[in-house]
């Protein structure tokens, strides 16, 4: 049969791209067992140097520490404020409501080097100095409209007669939703959150305008892949994708159900 | 699915103003700050990290009279463009692929995609150049087997970062192409079929334009996320590469010259919402029916 054949060829292509997307990753954790300084797929000899050598790069150690403190800051700030707004939004009639969530969602579309240097330049103008603080406040705009969208569209699905039920049991309007709504939405909140800390994680455009004396990890990376020539970079990295394996590992299926829409039809 | 709104009869107005205000605040900042750079892309440069009195459109005529800069302007523009056209088919075969296969499959391939979005980029990118490196494993093999003589100079090209762009992209393009496949009922494949059409003809005259807002979502993201790309070119370009945003950091972090960087910010803004806007016209030309 013609079309057997090919959809056995479009499957072929698809594995091999997904390969070449696997690829680079699979390289990465070979170059960074390598024994020597030079960076060789195959890696000369195994050995886990360069990983203890990290312990003793501060650079990486304080990066990492901070950009995991902004991330789930950020990602815990951005969430209560989108689910505040997602309630506002979705559960409430008022003129302009659908002005509003085009324009907490708007910063999707300005580049990350744009929103780096408007940050940059209203602090300057501000004579404040960057900071720990400026950097979350960034990080938190940067997040709150993935959060938004993910929570909206949980918010919307979620049907409100069974929050209308237990008001007309008595329940408070606050009671009714805490207790009865956020659990139906408990998945999108969490999807939400995720993302959020994700994006922060990952953000490096926008952060190095940000950055003086402490860095964060994606910008200690950037940095030292351009001037340093040697495995540690590959351990960070490695480490960093290893846990990206454990995680979408341990919950896959609730990754493509809440945070894909796929894996769930069919 | 439509939200589900309801009226709160007292106080109508009191409730979501008071819900919405920790994020006005939030997006009120980013305005804020996007208004601060418009003003300071009008002001005149009177040294390094300096603003002088007054206004000027200065800034934008140096930018857009200048060849060398309009130069990083088409540079992003182009590659941006071809990347995002193969970036749309390689993307669309593996959405197909996934799509065919069985859940077990489709499930690891999933895997394979979410890490990506999980890796930060900085780290794909890097690792894309260990591939495509003098001393990469691509560059060794072809040696190995005798198709080229030198070493590969693909690092520090066009070619590398067109490389690195797509590699980078592909996952942002294939959810949106997969998930429109897959909310494709399967009756209409076999009301096509039955109907006698060759699953050829099935696939261009029922399918294809059915996954056409997957498509044209893809391409928007994709396309804004290269034409806007700092860390492929500042990485697999190495300096000979440089596009629209290393520009701007370098305007504003190496020259300290705010107003310039300001300036070419807000041209890149302007660029990045009329490409959005562009596409999605073109995409809603293209299927009248949607």
């Amino acid at each position: 049969m013609p079309t057997r054949f090919a959809h056995f060829w479009i499957k072929i292509a698809g594995a091999a791209l997904l390969a070449m997307l696997a690829c680079p990753l699979i390289i990465l954790i070979g170059v960074s067992l390598n024994p020597g300084v030079e960076q060789l797929f195959p890696p000369s000899g195994l050995s886990l140097r360069w990983y203890f050598n990290l312990a003793n790069r501060d650079g990486f150690v304080a990066a990492t520490r901070l950009t995991l403190l902004l991330a789930l800051w950020s990602a815990l700030a951005s969430v209560v404020i989108a689910t505040l707004a997602g309630i506002a939004i979705v559960r409430y009639r008022f003129p302009g409501r659908d002005l509003v969530l085009t324009l907490l969602l708007s910063p999707l579309i300005v580049p990350q080097v744009v929103v780096g240097m408007a940050f940059l330049i209203t602090l300057s103008a501000m004579g404040i100095f960057s900071s720990v603080l400026t950097l979350a406040i960034l990080h938190v705009v940067i997040t709150l409209p993935f959060a938004t969208r993910v929570v909206v569209a949980a918010l919307s699905g979620a049907s409100i007669r069974l929050e209308e039920a237990a008001r007309s049991l008595g329940a408070t309007p606050a009671k009714a939703f805490l207790l009865v709504t956020l659990p139906l939405v408990r998945s999108g909140v969490i999807a939400a959150a995720v993302f959020a800390f994700v994006v922060s994680f990952e953000n490096f455009t926008a952060s190095q305008f940000l950055v003086w004396d402490r860095t964060t990890l994606p910008v200690e990376l950037y940095t030292y892949v351009q001037t340093e020539n040697d495995p540690t970079a590959a351990a960070i990295s490695s480490l960093i994708v290893l846990s990206a394996i454990a995680f979408v590992v341990a919950f896959n299926g609730f990754i493509s159900r809440h945070m894909f829409g796929s894996g769930s039809r069919k | 699915m439509t939200p589900i709104t309801r009226q709160i009869p007292r106080h109508p107005n009191v409730w979501p103003m008071t819900l919405l205000l920790p994020a006005a605040i939030v997006i009120g900042f980013f305005f804020y700050t996007l208004s601060v750079m418009v003003h300071f892309s009008v002001r005149p440069n009177i040294g390094p990290g300096q603003v002088g009195d007054g206004l000027t459109l200065e800034n934008y005529t140096n930018f857009l009279g200048s060849t060398f800069y309009l130069g990083y302007l088409g540079r992003s523009l182009w590659i941006s463009a071809y990347c995002t056209a193969i970036t749309a088919v390689l993307g669309y075969v593996i959405a197909y692929a996934m799509h065919r296969s069985s859940p077990r499959v489709r499930l690891i391939a999933g895997a394979i995609l979410i890490v990506q979005f999980f890796t930060a980029y900085v780290i794909r990118t890097y690792a894309v150049m260990l591939v495509i490196g003098k001393n990469g494993i691509l560059s060794k093999a072809l040696l190995a087997i005798g198709a080229i003589e030198q070493p590969l100079t693909l690092l520090f090209s066009e070619v590398g970062v067109a490389i690195g762009m797509v590699l980078v992209s592909l996952p942002f393009m294939v959810f949106p192409i997969f998930n429109s496949l897959q909310a494709i009922p399967v009756n209409l494949e076999t009301a096509a079929t039955s109907l006698g059409a060759s699953r050829m003809r099935t696939f261009w005259e029922v399918i294809f334009p059915l996954t056409m807002p997957g498509v044209a979502a893809g391409v928007v993201i994709v396309y804004l996320f290269e034409l806007t790309s700092y860390i492929v070119p500042g990485v697999l370009g190495g300096g000979y590469f440089d596009m629209m945003a290393n520009l701007i950091y370098a305007k504003a972090m190496q020259s300290f010259d705010y107003p310039a960087a300001a300036a070419a910010a807000m041209v890149m803004l302007v660029i990045a919402a009329g490409a959005i806007y562009l596409l999605q016209k073109a995409f809603r030309l293209l299927t009248p029916h949607m």
